[in-house]
């Protein structure tokens, strides 16, 4: 008879549970929870979970704005790209190769474990940056060195000219987490840094929400403008859209399958660029498709697409048609070059009997699914239109990455970042970039990448020379720049875009007065 | 009584090991390609080796195997390849959620369904065809639709409960019971009409028999027979169809979850699934089988009290 009672037990305890749940119900009047009154609160989504919050972990783009919040880099990124001093003051390249960057630190900073914020602190961080191999590792693949010159000035050496550092010093690179904490399991899981907030670890939910609140004594006052920043990880883009219609919360990212609901609640669109989509023609010396070689084929591939079309029915026409990869807040952008290769199926044809493929020509591409399955169908059918058949073979996405930069194909869809000039070239046409898995360069992108990294005067007119090279060389077939359909509550919060970045800085919401 | 438990029990951490195994194989033979994943498309080959190396995916899948049996023998699943988090910790934080969504929605699938069942197969007629209908109505839309329209009319229009979830470490009762409301009922109307239909059949076939017709004719009230004698010969098929419900509800949450932004083991499961965090995969396979085995057992003993026969069998 044990069983019985054991059973019994069990069968109470449940329902006690239950109605314990049911009962205490009564008192509250279904309020939806969650807000608290008063003060300047911020809730933002945020459409994943960090990883680690080790600043070596940090990443780009949309991944970034948490870490912002907890930490402060050495360079500040203002909204439109110019780069102000945060934790240094100044710097400057101090020889003429522009291959030694000297900076001044801030001399009043301290980190929210009490450590203190100097030159040691930078040496220990940016070491750890390098040794740690996160997600961001390359941005310090020209650094050589750094040293502490005295506590409040750092040096760093480069093994060759790069003008990405600096910037790269206002991404990932340039997160400085406290040296006490570098390096520590704790660290993965409790950020410790000098920023504006700190996380309040028993209010957040890693994977679900984390809880930032103002920290006493912040040096800049300017970059802190709210008591409690709440970052709601939302994943699911009806759980996003969702939380705008209800006025859950106050800022977040949406996408044109979901822009209706956004634009219905009220709340207001920020609306800009930040990627281009279109095609890589990885094999551009034919080593798996000669075709590819033949610039005439990879110009009829850029004259077959219909870039409007593809827009309007992919990107529900939130976006620009364009022919190039570089993006308009780039030093490379022409704006006559956006419609370079305007529809023109004919002309396609013809480049492709000059180049003797009157018959056609089949080439392979990996299908990314369940992501491209839209795009890749518009390649077939477009392609196939000009005489180009397109045989797909489905790629996971664990793979995708791994399959393109191992060069297994020689074209591929796919979505990209529009950086500025210096680090769209080490992503997509230096010879160690991961999208240029066959390392093909020739004379003219050598000389102007030369020219862009040596940062003179003569910089930006070798970007631009370098953009007309590889557009009217086809060495991609972009289609468009797809809109970042940011809503917010204007109500309670100003928004002020980003550039190149997928969502706003922490900085760039302030309350709505 | 205890050798049915012992006998089940073993049948139990047979399964258990059975499926870990296979899981393990079958998600880290392939696991090839993870490295560059966590690492990014700008990581070098360099860098995507070291972490290989770190993350021990250059070791034979036998030894990564027994690696993992050991630690997990003393309840260390490892950590996130993604976020570094204790795998246990990130479970255990989540499972509370979780748990209070699975047993209520179960509690009121067995209060609805058997009320439903019992009347239409009392009744019959036109009572019996409108349960069936809608049952087969709520156990057809998917729960997620029925989470879709959750939101829209009783969230965002009457704004009465959140669209997302807003339970935190240390929220009042008020928030997980408003949080947790539109899940569950989600849950709920799925689940009711498959289990409410399967109870309308046990209980019919009850009624049918030989033991009914003379209780009856020694002149036991109807409340009596229909309660004491008909309810209890009908539980076991009734526990056992609760049961199977109890584990595709398991299945269920993971949408809801992700629908409602609900911080449980539903939402963990999709998020680690969906960019190969293996560890966490891991765990969550390991906890959702122990589950499925401690409720079955459980159902089992409540069989076994209810009816003395299953014991000797």
């Amino acid at each position: 008879m044990k069983s019985r009672t054991t059973a019994a037990a069990a069968l109470a305890a449940t329902a006690a549970l239950a109605l314990a749940a049911c009962s205490a119900g009564s008192d509250d009047n279904g309020s939806t929870g969650g807000d608290s009154a008063g003060g300047a609160t911020l809730t933002l989504g945020i459409l994943g979970e960090p990883t680690s919050w080790d600043p070596a972990q940090a990443h780009v783009g949309h991944a970034l704005q948490p870490y912002q919040a907890v930490y402060d880099s050495l360079i500040l990124r203002e909204p439109d790209g110019t780069l102000s001093p945060m934790l240094a003051t100044q710097w400057e390249w101090t020889d003429d190769a522009r291959t030694v960057l000297t900076m001044d630190l801030r001399t009043d900073v301290t980190f929210s474990d009490g450590a203190a914020f100097d030159a040691d602190a930078v040496v220990a961080n940016i070491t750890h940056f390098q040794e740690d191999n996160g997600p961001q590792a390359n941005q310090a693949a020209s650094l050589e060195e750094v040293v502490a010159v005295d506590e409040d000035t750092v040096e760093f050496t480069l093994s060759r000219p790069d003008a990405s550092f600096e910037y790269f010093l206002s991404q990932a690179l340039g997160l400085m987490g406290s040296p006490e904490a570098l390096g520590t399991d704790d660290m993965d899981t409790l950020p410790v840094g000098t920023g504006p907030y700190v996380m309040d670890g028993g209010q957040s939910i890693p994977g679900s929400q984390y809880v930032m609140t103002a920290r006493d004594g912040y040096w800049g006052a300017d970059l802190q403008k709210w008591d409690q920043i709440t970052l709601r990880v939302l994943v699911d883009s009806a759980a996003r859209a969702n939380a705008v219609s209800a006025g859950e919360v106050d800022a977040v990212l949406l996408d044109a399958t979901t822009y209706d609901q956004g634009e219905q609640s009220g709340y207001t669109l920020l609306e800009y660029p930040t990627d281009w989509s279109g095609m890589m023609l990885f094999d551009r010396e034919g080593v798996l498709n000669p075709a590819l070689a033949d610039v005439r084929v990879r110009q009829a591939i850029n004259y077959a697409f219909d870039r409007q079309a593809l827009l309007d029915q992919v990107a529900g026409g939130f976006g620009e048609v364009t022919s190039q990869v570089f993006g308009p807040d780039s030093s490379a952008y022409l704006p006559e070059l956006d419609d370079y290769y305007a529809y023109d199926p004919d002309k396609a044809r013809e480049l492709l009997a000059e180049a003797g493929y009157a018959d056609g020509l089949t080439i392979t591409m990996p299908l990314l699914a369940p992501n491209f399955e839209t795009l890749t169908a518009f390649v077939v059918q477009q392609l196939g239109d000009v005489g180009i058949t397109v045989e797909t073979t489905a790629v996971t996405q664990q793979e995708y990455l791994d399959v393109l930069r191992a060069g297994k194909y020689p074209m591929a869809v796919f979505n990209l970042f529009q950086g500025p000039t210096s680090v769209a070239y080490t992503q997509l046409l230096a010879t160690g970039a991961a999208y240029n898995p066959f390392a093909t360069t020739t004379p003219e992108i050598d000389a102007a990448a030369e020219a862009i990294n040596a940062g003179g005067d003569d910089a930006d007119s070798a970007a631009q020379d370098l953009n007309r090279y590889i557009t009217e060389n086809a060495w991609f077939v972009p289609w468009y720049r797809p809109s970042q359909l940011y809503f917010y509550d204007a109500d309670k919060v100003q928004v002020e875009a980003q550039i190149q970045m997928a969502v706003p800085s922490i900085y760039n919401y302030t309350p709505a007065s | 009584m205890i050798s049915l438990v012992l006998r089940r029990l073993g049948a139990g951490i047979a399964v258990l090991l059975c499926v870990t195994v296979l899981t393990f194989v079958l998600l880290y033979s392939s696991s090839g390609s993870i490295a560059r994943n966590i690492l990014g498309d700008q990581a070098t080959d360099e860098a995507v080796a070291a972490k290989e190396v770190a993350l021990g995916l250059d070791q034979p899948l036998l030894t990564r195997l027994g690696d993992w049996f050991a630690h997990a023998a003393q309840g260390d699943f490892g950590r996130s390849w993604f976020t570094n988090e204790p795998v246990v910790g990130s479970i255990l934080g989540r499972l509370p959620v979780t748990f209070a969504m699975v047993i209520t929605s179960i509690l009121l699938i067995a209060l609805v369904a058997t009320v439903l069942g019992m009347v239409a197969a009392v009744r019959r007629g036109w009572v019996d065809r409108v349960v069936q209908v809608a049952a087969v109505v709520g156990n057809a839309v998917p729960g997620f639709i029925i989470g879709i329209v959750l939101v829209l009319t009783l969230a965002i229009n009457a704004g009465w409960f959140p669209a997302i979830s807003a339970i935190s470490p240390g929220a009042r009762l008020g928030v997980w019971i408003t949080s947790l409301t539109l899940p569950v009922l989600a849950l709920v109307v799925n689940g009711v009409g498959g289990t409410a239909q399967q109870i309308r059949s046990a209980f019919i076939k009850q009624l049918e028999l030989d033991y009914v017709r003379t209780l009856r004719s020694r002149g036991i009230s109807e409340r009596e027979v229909l309660f004491r004698h008909v309810l209890r010969s009908a539980a076991p098929a009734g526990l056992t169809v609760l049961s199977l419900q109890f584990i595709s509800l398991l299945g269920g949450v993971v949408i809801i979850e992700s629908l409602f932004a609900i911080p449980g083991m539903g939402s963990l499961a999709v998020n680690a699934t969906a960019r190969a965090d293996l560890p966490v995969v891991m765990g969550v396979v390991v906890y959702t089988v122990l589950i499925v085995i401690v409720v079955n057992l459980l159902v089992d003993i409540l069989n076994g009290w209810l009816n003395p026969k299953v014991r000797v069998s």
